[in-house]
């Protein structure tokens, strides 16, 4: 008896999963809740902390923290170091963002013609994307050195300066603020490239044969006809440079630690500077959450023009 | 098996040994943990500018106190950039080491850490009384409490080239700033060679901007923690470094990061630095011998009111509230301060004691170094204890002014001056409002 009980027992509960598998409203939910919770766990949680911490009083030794408003806003806000910073930090980001992606256009449409090693050329392209940020601008660091400098070295051997007149990458404040922009496209070429080659890939063939029978040239073709069919993916790689670009230090710190005399000195670097160097955790994540509204606004901007130039 | 039977006797034997085995057998078969489990002490520091100072510490000094405490140590070691950042993972998370180890004073810190007093009371009565470089650097007199504990800090001597500065006529190198000026403007004029005195936002100029305005009598505040900086001391300073910059240096002082005067010194580059003998140990150890005879020491180096230099590294132990074994990391701090002789010996003099007496052949062993070119080359070390002094002279160095120190407000303060990029009245105008601030938010915090 007991064991005939056991036998109908085991396919109902087999069923019952089966039943959650058929169901697209459950298994959808069920297959994005590992995503979802890693994302709440790593970015979520964290990004409420510092949301928490930057209306306290919280100090690097201190767990208690005071409800003080937006004091610690009002107070960094109109700082000579807060207003240069934020200045850097849009200059860095939209030069940035639209070198990479002009570059990752013209890298995306030699990469969809057919040539001969272009799996090298893919997995050399790849390598900045795929190798740890730190090495690789510790590579560059090394690249600008104001002794060691590999550019500089041969720019001296071909005659073309002289030993007193190197170019200070890092010294000069047009230079740095060049220097570091240049590591950052590097960094981020690869990811804005594979986007916009999936957007090219998409697109049927027909179209594009369309057009060539009509007669249309390299640009009217590019322009008209491409960029606006894969405007929606065009847009989601410029959103995640953008946020990369506002929210991202490493570059800066390994390279120039905001110098030449604060010239390169963006939010997220001065975030951390006042937050972990100097002890002030509250004002640290005043500064690095001051974008925040911003970048917002500009996803969702970004999102519903994406959303409506999706063809269907 | 079929066929075999278990009588009750066979059964409670096996039963019985099974059961033994189980709950006796760890203590059994390893005598060691017969008695309670062993004590534990984590250490965390931060990797050794020399090598060999960490290869003793680690394998060698812990190794023998745990033996003699019965007590199982592990040090964890990380690099410098990593160590703020760590110790408020510890401090959140209220989870970590026993004892850890800071390159500077961690003032902001407090309220997390361990009095010291009774440490410093306890080595005090072994060895006599710590320097005040080493009291300024850990104690905060507002709340009368020890913070942390130093036992020993980094000297930073300046390194000139001796062949060039001989040329010059100063075969002993420049004991003035004024003679750096004069004498660094001429050997690059006639040798290409520039002064090496960084103007970017790291730690080494951070500690010579320092060097230079305490040198004029120009300071953040002053003995009871009142601002200064406002003074007209400090902007005859920013004019002197705009001046040595203009005369001496080049732009490459600009995009420098710690190590970069030791690279430009090493690689024959710069007439001078300031900076602690790691670059001397490294000159040491070039398969070419000929740079290191050429890298000599000075002591600090005068200004119109005193001559005056920082620590370049003020190493310092804290005990958070948190640790598991306080009593062990305290007595581990006492034994390595009073046993300090072996450090100073094993990291090759980078540090120096903060307790006098722990090295009391100190004066001799400088004095004759077989690594050294020549042997004495750092016998010049042997008054530092006299003109080493802490960020924040002649007060403490407490949370204001390491905020300062750690944004570099200073560093730009003098950059932009000797850049060309603000007037020395404007540049001291904006580092003022910025010190102003930072003060105000750590009297408010209940630590200034």
């Amino acid at each position: 008896m007991a064991t005939l009980e056991r036998d109908l027992r085991a396919p109902a509960a087999g069923r019952r999963f089966g039943f959650v598998l058929d169901r697209p409203e459950w298994l959808g939910p069920l297959m994005i809740a590992p995503a979802v919770l890693y994302i709440v766990a790593i970015v979520g949680l964290p990004f409420l902390l510092a949301l928490y911490y930057s209306v306290s009083d919280i100090s690097m030794g201190r767990r208690t923290l005071g409800f003080v408003g937006l004091k610690n806003f009002i107070s960094v806000i109109p700082t000579s170091k807060f207003q240069t910073s934020l200045q850097n930090t849009f200059v860095f980001a939209i030069v940035s963002q639209v070198l990479v992606i002009i570059l990752a256009n013209i890298l995306a449409l030699a990469l969809l013609k057919e040539f001969r090693g272009k799996w090298v050329v893919r997995l050399l392209l790849l390598l900045p994307w795929v190798a740890p940020i730190s090495l690789g601008t510790i590579g560059w660091l090394w690249i600008l050195d104001s002794i060691y400098s590999v550019i500089n070295w041969t720019l001296e051997a071909f005659g073309l300066i002289t030993a007193d007149g190197w170019p200070m990458y890092l010294g000069k404040p047009y230079l740095a603020m060049g220097s570091v922009i240049t590591v950052h496209v590097w960094r981020l070429l690869p990811l804005a490239t594979v986007i916009i080659l999936a957007g090219l890939t998409s697109i049927p063939k027909d179209i594009h044969d369309a057009a060539q029978v009509d007669g249309a040239s390299f640009w009217r073709h590019h322009f008209q006809i491409t960029v606006p069919l894969i405007r929606p993916i065009l847009l989601v790689a410029l959103l995640f440079g953008l946020v990369f670009a506002f929210t991202d230090m490493v570059v800066i710190f390994v390279l120039t630690r905001g110098g030449p005399y604060d010239t390169t000195q963006v939010l997220a670097s001065l975030a951390f500077f006042t937050g972990i160097q100097g002890g002030d955790l509250a004002e640290g994540a005043a500064i690095a959450i001051f974008l925040f509204p911003l970048l917002l606004a500009v996803a969702f901007v970004f999102l519903r023009i994406a959303r409506r130039s999706e063809v269907t | 098996m079929a066929g075999e039977t278990v009588n009750r006797r066979e059964f409670i034997k096996a039963t019985g040994a099974g059961a033994l085995a189980t709950g006796l057998g760890a203590n059994i078969i390893i005598p060691g943990r017969s008695h309670a489990a062993k004590k534990t002490l984590r250490i965390l520091n931060w990797v050794h500018f020399v090598p060999a100072y960490d290869e003793w510490f680690n394998k060698k000094y812990v190794v023998e106190w745990g033996q003699k405490n019965d007590t199982e140590v592990t040090v964890d070691n990380i690099g410098i950039a990593g160590v703020n950042a760590r110790a408020a993972a510890e401090v959140s998370a209220q989870k970590g080491h026993d004892l850890f180890l800071f390159n500077w004073p961690p003032p902001s810190f407090e309220e997390q850490t361990v009095d010291m007093k009774d440490v410093y009371a306890e080595i005090e009565k072994k060895v006599g009384k710590p320097i005040d470089l080493a009291i300024k650097s850990t104690y905060n007199p507002k709340t009368k409490k020890f913070y942390a504990l130093s036992p020993s800090f980094t000297p930073d001597p300046v390194n000139y080239r001796k062949d060039l500065f001989t040329e010059v006529g100063l075969p002993n190198g420049p004991r003035t700033w004024d003679e750096v000026r004069v004498k660094g403007a001429e050997i690059k004029k006639k040798r290409g060679n520039p002064v090496g005195i960084g103007l970017a936002n790291e730690i080494d100029t951070a500690m010579a901007m320092r060097t230079i305005m305490y040198s004029w009598g120009s300071h953040e505040q002053d003995e009871a923690g009142n601002l200064t900086l406002k003074s007209k001391q400090t902007l005859d300073a920013i004019k002197f470094v705009k001046a040595l910059f203009q005369e001496t240096m080049t732009d490459e002082v600009f995009t420098w990061d710690a190590s970069s005067n030791n690279r430009a010194v090493v690689s024959g580059k710069v007439s001078l630095v300031l900076n602690a003998i790691s670059t001397t140990r490294t000159a040491e150890k070039q398969d070419d011998p000929a740079m290191s005879k050429e890298i000599q020491l000075a002591k600090a180096l005068r200004g119109p009111v005193r001559a005056i230099g920082l620590e370049h590294v003020m190493q310092c132990y804290v005990i958070w509230k948190f640790a598991e074994n306080i009593d062990g990391a305290k007595k581990f701090l006492v034994d390595y301060v009073t046993n300090f002789r072996q450090a100073f010996v094993a990291g090759e003099f980078y540090d120096f004691p903060c307790f006098e007496k722990t090295v009391p052949d100190l004066q001799k062993l400088i004095a004759n170094d077989p690594k050294a070119h020549p042997p004495d080359k750092y016998k010049v070390l042997d008054d530092v204890l006299k003109w080493a002094t802490n960020v924040g002279y002649p007060g403490y160095a407490t949370a204001a002014i390491d905020e300062i120190y750690g944004t570099w407000v200073l560093n730009v303060m003098f950059a932009k001056v000797a850049a060309g990029k603000a007037t020395p009245e404007a540049a001291l105008d904006e580092a003022d409002a910025a010190c102003r601030r930072i003060f105000g938010k750590w009297k408010e915090k209940g630590l200034v």
